[in-house]
């Protein structure tokens, strides 16, 4: 029995560096460190979906990577069901390692790269079954039926090559591979910015139908906030490898708090010819991740940053019920 | 006034795999000072129709019938040579990717000059000064400090105004920004949004914003064409087409999430068509959920029905009438 | 609302797919010169196979392989009767090329496949794997790089001649020349480490993409990933690769026995050229024609080479 206190996922004071080298005569130097993801902690219920939204370099997709151990953390814990995930990963024995791999999954954002262009269909959905052996053989062939028919697309397709494809169908290829495994936890990466507009309602609407019938939990990572609104539960807006909130999807779009969230959202087009937009202008750009801001990282482009924000990290404090922000002002936004 | 009037215009690209009707029968207008949308998916011939407006479609690519009327002048019509003093001069285009449309070899400052001197034979200095100009209007930090800095020292955000600077330079009447900011994130692409709005206002300059993201048609554009499979949907006032809409653009507003609220998506069934053969009668038919048997056998005329609205779409009317 | 019949149909007609092979093929059927080198290559093949019955004279050291010299017809010029004359010894030129056409075969063959064996095995490892195995990997390949590699050929050839071995040894049953098999693994030897850096860049570039993510997400361990994905997908450029080594192992084989540091006892086409060079003056068929057996063959591989290029690595994707 699982503990419906305990969360399906767990991450705490997760810590990413990437170090970044000078080339020596033999040996390589290392000059600075890329602060990727810096501690940052959440929680995945049973059947959520979480939203992790930020601009691009802000470490939402390294996020994802560290949690299914492909690049190792640099410290910090990620517990799945309660136990810790990257001491099964760098230590557990094979069967342990397998277990996990199962119940742990990606969909990758450019569905165009994360199919094998030598391999049918058949044998791109299949593979799992080859590489965990957690089905018989003679069952692999219902099964990848199954799959295809769960995603939406036809027995005929499980002849056909990758290139012969649309974008949107290839993506249903990824979501059926992830499912042959029938993982609990999917980590969604952009699944729906590389396809075209007519066909992201379908993609959308086929992870939400795939939650109700399976009952998976999703983290879906995105730079798009109106999509990130359309899936999530709860959503995380990250910058700068920090968390700055995090909230339930209503209360965050609804009452955003920090200024950063706040200045995200004035940012996105809204289609209707009535409503124009209140843009809220940074200045300038995200500043470089190897030598971010001292204080809250925020603070250079905030219209409201004082001294105390360029010398003071701010924490994480909760403002409402499920509702937490780091801001030393958020008092202000409430 | 219109300052282009573009008719009938078709261009097909002739590719190994078989003819690619990129363009069908695109015809529209557009008012001068006045920011135009040109709306599509991938595939829907808003590049191309750029493309074909200053005539640089690629190979195999060809402009095979058609009008295009600037200022009343055919430019299909004109000589190549002609046409060369007309691009970036009378029209001009912002690319979708600042990074691989400047040039990493030259410093900024020199390849902008070389524009200036290329086309109205100034000094080296002249040309220099006319870029600080431009560069300042585009908001460039530091605009002196820049000249001698090369593409790879901006981030993408610096870059596309580099490029808005480069598509300004010799204060063109038309501009063509072809999806200026897919590649930026969001809160860059607000600066460049704010940037094009506040620039067609100021120099009266007439925008031609090629998206696929309604939401920045209806943040900027007066007017708006849509485009699906080569075809014309409609086009029309940005009011009139949000209120009124073709059974794509219905269908494609339906199926976009919004950030203001949360409802069930419909989604639009199938792909998009290969345009190779595309489907009979309406290219849209395949997927519409009003279509008919008449949808399937015969493509439908572009209609004015009223008010400078004008669709292609045998059942508007009547499903407009039964709402 | 009415029923319709949409498009499906004429989706579902064209049933199997096409596998990038089948594509591939589809494209080199449509590259002229690349088919031409195909068929120079098949006609060079069938030479070899058949040598035995073209060849109006046996080969050396046989002694019917002298008959022209036993007719008094030594050092003629290309005739009828002996198409591409005879040497000053009385051998028929003619028959010899077509003799050495096998050797010219073995050696293409055979370098290729250890050449390749090497670079793509010390390619994908290093470029798969990354860290420590790289850098090690990576530094010796840059040791085979830096020699300067014809003269260690030369050197390593002679120092085997100089130990006089026997002439043939047995493999599995079949008579293979011993100065030739060394002269080939001496080649593969110093010419396998740019190839090998060429698939590691291919490796590196490919370990990013998401297919491979997705595997190793999926609980794939690196010897799936490297048999299953990354072989599979740098195969086209080995092949090309590898056509192109064939031509530039064919030339190689052919210099070093031009200039002496050859198989004593195979008279490949670049023994023929040595001999002829002693003569050059008198008896310039004896030169000529297996040169020319040299520069067609090379030809052939490098048109097959390009042909493939450019059908396996389109640079416009459909």
């Amino acid at each position: 029995m699982i503990d419906m206190a305990q969360p399906l996922l767990e991450v705490k004071d997760l810590v990413k560096y990437f170090p970044v080298y000078s080339r020596g005569i033999l040996m390589k130097k290392v000059v600075g460190q890329v602060h990727a993801v810096d501690h940052i902690n959440f929680a995945i219920n049973e059947c959520e979906t979480v939203g992790l939204v930020g601009e691009s370099g802000c470490g939402k997709t390294t996020t994802g990577k560290l949690i299914l151990y492909l690049e190792r953390p640099t410290s910090g814990e990620v517990l799945f069901q309660g136990r810790d995930a990257i001491k099964t990963f760098s230590k557990g024995s094979g069967e342990e390692k397998m277990r996990l791999r199962r119940a742990m999954q990606m969909v990758f954002q450019n569905p165009y790269s994360s199919l094998d262009p030598r391999m049918t269909v058949f044998d791109i959905i299949s593979e799992p079954f080859k590489i965990h052996k957690h089905v018989s053989s003679n069952e692999w062939k219902e099964r990848v039926y199954k799959l295809l028919e769960l995603v939406g697309l036809e027995p005929y397709h499980a002849e056909r090559y990758p290139h012969e494809f649309s974008g949107g169908q290839r993506q249903r290829i990824c979501i059926a591979r992830a499912l042959a495994v029938n993982p609990t936890f999917i980590i969604a990466d952009e699944p729906v910015s590389s396809l075209d507009v007519s066909i992201r309602a379908q993609i959308l609407n086929l992870i939400m139908d795939l939650q109700n019938k399976l009952g998976m939990s999703y983290l879906y990572i995105s730079h798009d906030l109106s999509s990130v609104r359309q899936i999530s539960q709860r959503v995380m807006v990250m910058y700068l490898g920090e968390i700055v909130e995090s909230a339930t999807t209503e209360k965050l779009f609804d009452r955003p708090v920090h200024p950063y969230t706040r200045a995200l959202m004035s940012a996105v087009p809204i289609p209707d010819p009535k409503r124009k937009m209140n843009i809220i202008l940074l200045p300038g750009e995200v500043p470089s991740p190897v030598n971010p801001p001292s204080g809250c990282r925020f603070h250079p482009r905030c219209q409201y940053a004082t001294s105390k924000c360029s010398q003071e990290k701010p924490v994480l404090a909760q403002v409402d019920v499920d509702h937490y922000v780091s801001c030393h002002y958020y008092h202000k936004f409430i | 006034m219109n300052i282009l009037d573009v008719q009938n215009l078709k261009t097909h690209f002739f590719t190994e795999a078989g003819v690619v009707k990129a363009l069908e029968d695109i015809s529209f207008t557009v008012e001068k000072g006045c920011t135009v949308g040109l709306v599509g998916e991938s595939g829907s011939g808003k590049s191309v129709t750029a493309q074909s407006v200053l005539r640089i479609v690629p190979k195999p690519g060809k402009i095979i019938g058609g009008k295009i009327l600037f200022d009343g002048e055919d430019l299909l019509a004109k000589k190549e040579d002609d046409m060369r003093k007309f691009r970036g001069k009378k029209i001009s285009l912002i690319f979708q990717d600042p990074t691989s449309s400047l040039n990493p070899l030259f410093a900024i400052g020199d390849q902008l000059a070389d524009i200036v001197i290329q086309h109205d034979r100034v000094k080296k200095d002249q040309a220099l000064e006319q870029v600080i100009k431009t560069l300042k209007v585009a908001r460039l930090p530091d605009p002196e400090q820049s000249l001698g800095q090369y593409p790879h020292q901006f981030s993408g955000g610096m870059k596309q105004r580099i490029c808005i600077a480069r598509a300004l330079l010799l204060n063109p009447q038309l501009l063509f920004a072809d999806e200026p900011t897919t590649n930026l994130d969001v809160t860059i692409q607000a600066q460049i949004i704010t940037l094009l709005k506040d620039l067609q206002r100021d120099l009266g300059m007439t925008l031609v914003m090629i998206t696929h993201d309604m939401g920045i048609v209806a943040e900027m554009c007066k007017c708006v064409v849509v485009l699906y499979a080569g075809h014309v949907m409609e086009s029309g006032d940005i009011e009139t087409i949000f209120e009124k809409p073709h059974p794509y653009t219905e269908a494609l507003l339906k199926a976009v999430p919004r950030l203001d609220q949360t409802r069930k998506l419909t989604s639009i069934p199938g792909n998009i068509p290969n345009l190779i053969d595309p489907p009979s009668g309406c290219v849209f038919h395949p997927r519409c959920q009003y279509a008919i048997n008449i949808c399937m056998e015969k493509v439908p005329p572009l209609e004015d029905v009223g008010g400078s609205h004008f669709i292609t779409c045998h059942r508007w009317r009547e499903l407009q009438g039964g709402r | 609302m009415v029923a319709l019949r949409r498009n499906k149909n004429s989706e579902k007609t064209m049933k199997r797919g096409a596998s990038q092979w089948a594509v591939a093929w589809r494209r080199f059927k449509k590259h002229k010169s690349g088919l031409f080198g195909l068929g120079m290559v098949i006609v060079l093949l069938a030479i070899a196979a058949l040598h035995t019955v073209i060849a109006p004279y046996p080969a050396r050291p046989a002694p019917d392989s002298f008959k022209p010299l036993y007719e008094g017809e030594a050092a003629q010029p290309p005739s009828w009767k002996h198409p591409f004359g005879t040497s000053v010894m009385g051998t028929d030129v003619y028959s010899e090329v077509i003799h050495g056409s096998v050797y010219t075969v073995y050696v293409a063959v055979t370098v290729t496949l250890i050449t390749m064996l090497i670079a793509v095995s010390v390619g994908i490892v290093s470029g798969y794997l990354g860290s420590y195995v790289d850098d090690v990997l990576m530094r010796i390949t840059e040791i085979f790089l830096v020699f300067p590699s014809l003269l260690f050929i030369l050197v390593f050839a002679r120092l085997y001649q100089l130990r006089n071995p026997e002439p043939f040894w047995n493999i599995f049953g079949i008579n293979v020349p011993a100065g030739l098999t060394m002269v080939i693994v001496i080649l593969s030897i110093f010419s396998w480490a740019s190839y090998a850096r060429v698939i590691r860049g291919e490796v590196l570039r490919m370990k990013e993409t998401e297919y491979i993510q997705a595997a190793k997400s999926l609980g794939a361990s690196s010897r799936w990933i490297m048999l299953r994905h990354v072989l599979p997908n740098t195969l086209s450029q080995i092949i090309v690769l590898g056509t192109l080594t064939m031509a530039v192992a064919v030339l190689l084989e052919a210099a070093v026995s031009f200039l002496g540091f050859g198989d004593p006892n195979t008279i490949t086409w670049g023994r023929l050229m040595e001999e002829g060079l002693q003569d050059l003056s008198t008896v310039w068929w004896v030169e000529m024609f297996p040169g020319l057996a040299v520069f067609l063959t090379v030809l052939a591989f490098n048109l097959v080479g390009d042909g493939l290029s450019d059908a396996l690595n389109p640079r416009l994707r459909e």
